[in-house]
C-alpha cells in the first residue's frame, strides 16, 4: 500500500471547506476593485475561477452559489460534529432523500470533486495521483476519483457511510464507490436501478427502494417523519417549479440565461435540493435571467450558436468554458447533467412522498438515460426532445475518457440526431476534471471551428430557406 | 485433444457448420449469467460469443470508441464484418457497461429479428432473485414465440441435467491440472471450454468424457512455476501459451472463459426449473458485476490458489475494464496478504504490439517469484 504523506488539512474536503469559510465575508455587493483586490491574493486556480464566477453580469448569483456550497460543507461538518451520519453519495441519488432524515447529511462525490478542481492549488491532481499510486486504474472516472483518492487517504474528512446507485449505469463509479467503502471499513448502501421502465421492472425499483429506505432508517436509528419530509420535500417542489421556469427562459434567443448557470443548476440539484437556500439561489437564477430578457442583454454582439451538451461539461476552467463560449456568442444550453426532468411530488402521506422520491431517483441524468432498457434509445429520446425545445442547433459531446457507457451509445446518438432533428453533434475528447489530458485552449479551438464551419453554415442556409 | 483443437480454431467451427447444415438454429449470447439450459431446452444451439484475441477492430471502431474494452470491439467487428452472420439471434445481458454497448450496437447494424435483453441484478437477494426468476420465465417465452417450440419443464430438467453433467466433468478436468504433474496445460483448458461453449452440451459431454480419459493417462508436466491466472474477459488462447512458454503452467484460473463459467454449486429449487436456474446462476457469478460480494470472489480466488498449490498469479484484465480494474487492487492485496506473488498485468486485448511488453514482464515475474530458470521445453512427460 501507498505511504501517505498528507496531513490532515491536507485533505481534500478539509481544504474546500477552509476555503469556503470565507465566503460569508465577502459583501453582498462587490465592486470590480474588490473582486479584483480579492483575485490578487488568491492562488491561480482559484482565482481564475472566481474571476469567471464574478463577472458582473453574474457576480450576484455566484456569491448566492458560493454561499449554498458553503452551507453545504458547514452542514456536513456540523453533522460529525453532533454525531450525526454523513453519507457520500452519487450525483445521481437525490440529496433531499437524505435531507429528510434529521440525523444525516449528504455529501456529494462528484460535486466535492469539482469543487476541489475549481478551488484548489494543483486542482485535483495529487488525490487523483495518490488513488493511482494505490493501483487502482488510470481510466476511471475523475469525477469520483479525485474525491475518493483524498478520502483512500484516510487523512480528510470521511464520510460515515457511503450510498451508490450507479451500477446498472456506471460502472466504474459504482466500483469506485464499493471499492471506497470497503477500504475504509465503512457500511454500504445501494439501489440498483433494473434496466426496464415495464411496469414490472418500475416496480421492483420501488420494492429496491423501498428496501433502501429501510436499510437506512435502520443505520440511521430514525424513522422517516412526514412533517420533516413534507418541508423538505415541499422545497424540493418549489426548486423544481423554478427549475422549469429557468427552463423556459432558456428558449429565448437571444438565449438569457448565462451558461454558468448550467453549471449552478445541478451544483444545487446534487447537494442542497429540499432545503430553502437552494429554493433561494434557484429563483435569485430565474431572476436574473428575466432581467436580461427584459433588458435585451447579452455578452456577445450576436448569438451565433444555441449548444446542447449531451452529457457533462469541462470544470477544471470554468472561465475558459462557460465564459468563454458566451463572450464568443455560443450559448450553452445545459447539459446531459441538466436534464433533470423534476416533478412536483404528491406530500399527501409517507407513501405518495416515498414513491415521488423513488421516481425521482429513477429519473436522474445517467440513471434515467444510461440505466435504461437502452441507453442508445433514452439518452436519444431525452437529448432529441431537449434540442428540440429549446431550439438548439448543434450538441457537443465532452467525450470523457472515462465514460464508457456513453463512448458505447454516442455514434448511434449522433447519427440519429442528425436524422431526426438535423443537429450535428460535435465529439470531443477530454477529462472534464483533469486539465492534463486536452488543455483548454485545444477545446476551444475545436468548439470555435465545429461552429464556425458547421454551426454557421447551418444557420445561414436555414436562414435562406425562410 | 487434437479433436477438441480442430474444433476450436475458428469461429464458425465444423461442428456449427454442421449444425445449421442440419437445419439447427444457433443463438449467440456473450455473459455467463445466461442460462444456456433454456436455450438448450428450445433444441437451439447456445454459441459463447468470442473473437479469440481477433485484432483487427476498424468496423467495431466506427460505433464503438477506443475508450472501449477491445475484446467487445474484436467481437462486435466479428459481428460487423459478417463473420458471424450464422447466428439467428442474440441474447443481450448488462454484464457490464462495454458488453451493452457491444450488444446494442451490433443489434442497430445488424437488426436481427430474434434480440432478447435478460437483465441480470447486481445482487442476491430475496427480491432480486425473485425478479431474476421472472426473467426466466420472459426468456423462455420469448424463444417459444419466436422459434415456435415449447420448452416443458422436463425438457429443462433434462438439459439442465446434462449441463449439471457437463460441469462436473470440467471440474475433473480442472483437478488434472491441479495435480502434482498436471496433465494439461492452462492453454489447453482454455481451448476445452471455448469449444464446449460452441457446442450443445450432449456432444460436449461426450467429447469431455473422452479427454478425460485421455488425459488421465498421459504422464504430467513438471518442473515449471505454477501460476493462477485470473481476470477479465479473455478467450486468448495464444495469451495463456504465451505465458506458458515463458517457463510456466498455469495450473488454476478464475476467468470467465474459465472456472467461472462453470465452478460453483447448484441451484436448490429441483422441482422449479426456473428457480433453481436462477439460483444456480445468481448465486454463482463470481464476477465483478456482482455489488457487495467481493469476499465471495476473493474466498473463490483465493480457494482455486490453494487447492492448485500455486507459486504465484496473474491477475490479467484488458485495458478500460472497470469492473476487473478496480477489483485487481483489492485482489492483488489479499493474494499478496496470502503469501502469493501477483502480478497485475493491464493488456490491449488480441493487440500484437502488446505482445512483447506481455513477454517481458511475465518473465521478469517468475525470475521474481524464482521460476525464472524452469524448464521451458515444457515436454509432456
Amino acid at each position: 500500500m501507498a505511504v501517505r504523506q498528507m496531513k490532515p488539512y491536507e485533505g481534500l474536503i478539509n481544504r474546500v471547506y477552509e476555503i469556503f469559510s470565507i465566503v460569508d465575508m465577502l459583501p453582498e455587493r462587490m465592486s470590480d476593485e474588490e473582486v479584483e483586490g480579492m483575485a490578487r491574493v488568491l492562488p491561480t486556480e482559484l482565482q481564475k475561477t472566481m474571476r469567471a464566477f464574478l463577472v458582473p453580469r453574474i457576480r450576484k448569483n455566484s456569491l448566492e452559489f458560493l454561499k449554498l456550497m458553503k452551507t453545504w460543507l458547514e452542514g456536513a461538518h456540523r453533522a460529525k460534529k453532533e454525531g450525526r451520519k454523513v453519507i457520500l453519495v452519487p450525483f445521481n441519488f437525490p440529496p433531499e432523500i437524505i435531507h429528510c432524515f434529521r440525523n444525516a447529511w449528504p455529501i456529494t462525490s462528484e460535486v466535492l470533486s469539482t469543487l476541489g478542481v475549481a478551488a484548489l492549488e494543483g486542482q485535483g491532481e495529487r488525490y487523483w495521483d495518490y488513488a493511482m499510486g494505490l493501483g487502482l486504474p488510470d481510466f476511471a472516472c475523475s469525477a469520483n476519483m479525485i474525491e475518493v483518492g483524498s478520502c483512500l487517504t484516510e487523512t480528510d474528512f470521511a464520510p460515515d457511510a457511503v450510498l451508490n446507485d450507479c451500477f446498472a449505469s456506471c460502472d466504474i463509479n459504482s466500483k469506485t464507490h464499493e471499492f471506497l467503502a470497503r477500504y475504509l471499513g465503512i457500511p454500504l448502501f445501494f439501489l440498483e436501478k433494473t434496466v426496464d421502465n415495464s411496469e414490472r421492472g418500475i416496480r421492483q425499483y420501488y420494492r429496491y427502494f423501498d428496501a433502501l429506505i429501510r436499510d437506512l432508517e435502520e443505520f440511521l436509528e430514525e424513522e422517516l417523519d412526514p412533517e420533516h419530509m413534507r418541508q423538505v420535500i415541499g422545497y424540493a417542489n418549489q426548486a423544481s417549479e423554478l427549475y422549469w421556469e429557468l427552463w423556459d427562459l432558456h428558449k429565448f434567443s437571444p438565449c438569457p440565461v448565462p451558461n454558468v448557470f448550467s453549471l449552478m443548476t445541478y451544483g444545487v440539484r446534487y447537494t442542497m435540493w429540499g432545503t430553502e437556500e437552494a429554493v433561494k439561489v434557484m429563483r435569485s437564477m430565474v431572476e436574473t435571467s428575466r432581467e436580461r430578457l427584459e433588458k435585451g442583454e447579452y455578452p456577445a454582439p450576436e448569438e451565433v450558436a444555441r449548444s446542447l451538451w449531451t452529457y457533462t461539461s469541462y470544470y477544471f476552467d470554468m472561465a475558459g468554458l462557460f465564459n468563454w463560449m458566451e463572450e464568443n456568442g455560443i450559448t450553452h444550453l445545459g447539459d446531459g447533467l441538466d436534464l433533470l426532468f423534476p416533478q412536483a411530488i404528491d406530500t399527501t402521506s409517507r407513501e405518495t412522498m416515498i414513491i415521488g422520491m423513488a421516481e425521482a431517483t429513477r429519473n436522474m441524468p445517467m440513471t434515467r438515460q444510461m440505466g435504461a432498457p437502452a441507453m442508445t434509445v433514452q439518452w436519444l429520446e431525452d437529448v432529441t426532445w431537449a434540442a428540440r425545445d429549446l431550439e438548439a442547433d448543434c450538441c457537443i459531446y465532452c467525450g470523457h475518457h472515462s465514460c464508457k457507457q456513453t463512448w458505447s451509445a454516442v455514434t448511434i446518438v449522433r447519427n440519429e440526431l442528425m436524422k431526426r432533428a438535423g443537429i450535428p453533434t460535435l465529439i470531443l475528447q477530454g477529462d472534464s476534471w483533469i486539465r492534463r489530458m486536452t488543455p483548454i485552449e485545444t477545446l476551444q479551438e475545436l468548439i470555435g471551428e465545429f461552429v464556425d464551419n458547421v454551426v454557421s453554415r447551418k444557420r445561414r442556409r436555414a436562414a435562406r430557406a425562410r | 485433444m487434437e479433436e477438441l483443437q480442430r474444433r476450436s480454431s475458428d469461429i464458425f467451427t465444423d461442428y456449427v457448420r454442421r449444425w445449421k447444415e442440419g437445419g439447427g438454429k444457433v443463438l449467440g449470447y456473450s455473459c455467463v449469467a445466461t442460462p444456456v439450459e433454456i436455450i438448450e431446452a428450445a433444441g437451439i444451439l447456445p454459441y459463447r460469443i468470442k473473437a479469440f484475441g481477433h485484432p483487427d477492430t476498424e468496423l467495431g471502431d466506427s460505433y464503438l470508441a477506443r475508450f472501449n474494452c477491445r475484446f467487445c470491439r474484436s467481437c462486435l467487428q466479428l459481428g460487423l464484418d459478417g463473420t458471424y452472420d450464422f447466428l439467428d439471434g442474440l441474447i443481450e445481458t448488462n454484464g457490464c457497461d462495454h458488453l451493452r454497448g457491444m450488444f446494442e450496437n451490433w443489434q442497430y447494424a445488424k437488426k436481427y429479428g430474434f434480440f432478447h435483453y435478460l437483465k441480470v441484478p447486481h445482487f442476491l437477494r430475496r427480491d432480486s432473485l425473485e425478479y431474476f426468476t421472472e426473467e426466466l420465465s420472459l426468456l423462455r417465452m420469448a424463444l417459444e414465440d419466436h422459434f415456435g417450440v415449447e420448452i416443458s419443464d422436463d425438457a429443462l430438467r433434462e438439459s439442465i441435467g446434462t449441463v449439471n453433467q457437463v460441469q462436473a466433468r470440467l471440474r475433473d478436468l480442472y483437478a488434472l491440472r491441479e495435480e502434482e504433474r498436471p496433465r494439461l496445460s492452462g492453454a489447453e483448458a482454455l481451448q476445452v471450454i471455448c469449444t464446449g461453449s460452441s457446442m450443445r452440451a450432449n456432444d460436449f459431454l461426450d467429447l469431455l468424457d473422452r479427454l478425460v480419459e485421455e488425459k488421465s493417462r498421459v504422464s504430467g508436466i513438471q518442473g515449471r512455476a505454477r501460476l493462477l491466472l485470473l481476470g477479465s474477459a479473455t478467450d486468448e488462447v495464444d495469451l495463456v501459451a504465451e505465458i506458458e512458454d515463458q517457463g510456466a503452467l498455469v495450473v488454476a484460473d478464475a476467468l470467465c472463459y474459465g472456472s467461472r463459467s462453470f465452478w460453483g454449486r447448484e441451484g436448490e429449487s429441483v422441482e422449479e426449473p426456473l428457480l433453481y436456474l436462477a439460483e444456480k446462476y445468481l448465486g454463482n457469478l463470481f464476477c465483478p458485476r456482482m455489488f457487495t460480494e467481493y469476499e465471495r470472489r476473493r474466498d473463490f480466488v483465493l480457494e482455486r490458489a490453494r487447492q492448485a498449490r500455486v507459486d504465484g498469479a496473474i491477475i490479467t484484465y484488458n485495458k478500460f475494464c472497470d469492473l476487473h480494474g478496480v477489483e485487481s487492487v483489492s485482489l492483488r492485496k489479499d493474494l499478496e496478504d496470502n503469501g502469493i506473488p501477483v502480478l497485475v498485468l493491464e493488456k490491449d486485448y488480441g493487440s500484437p504490439a502488446d505482445a512483447g511488453r506481455i513477454r517481458t514482464r511475465v518473465q521478469a515475474f517468475l525470475e521474481r517469484i524464482g521460476s525464472g530458470s524452469v524448464d521451458r521445453a515444457g515436454a509432456v512427460r
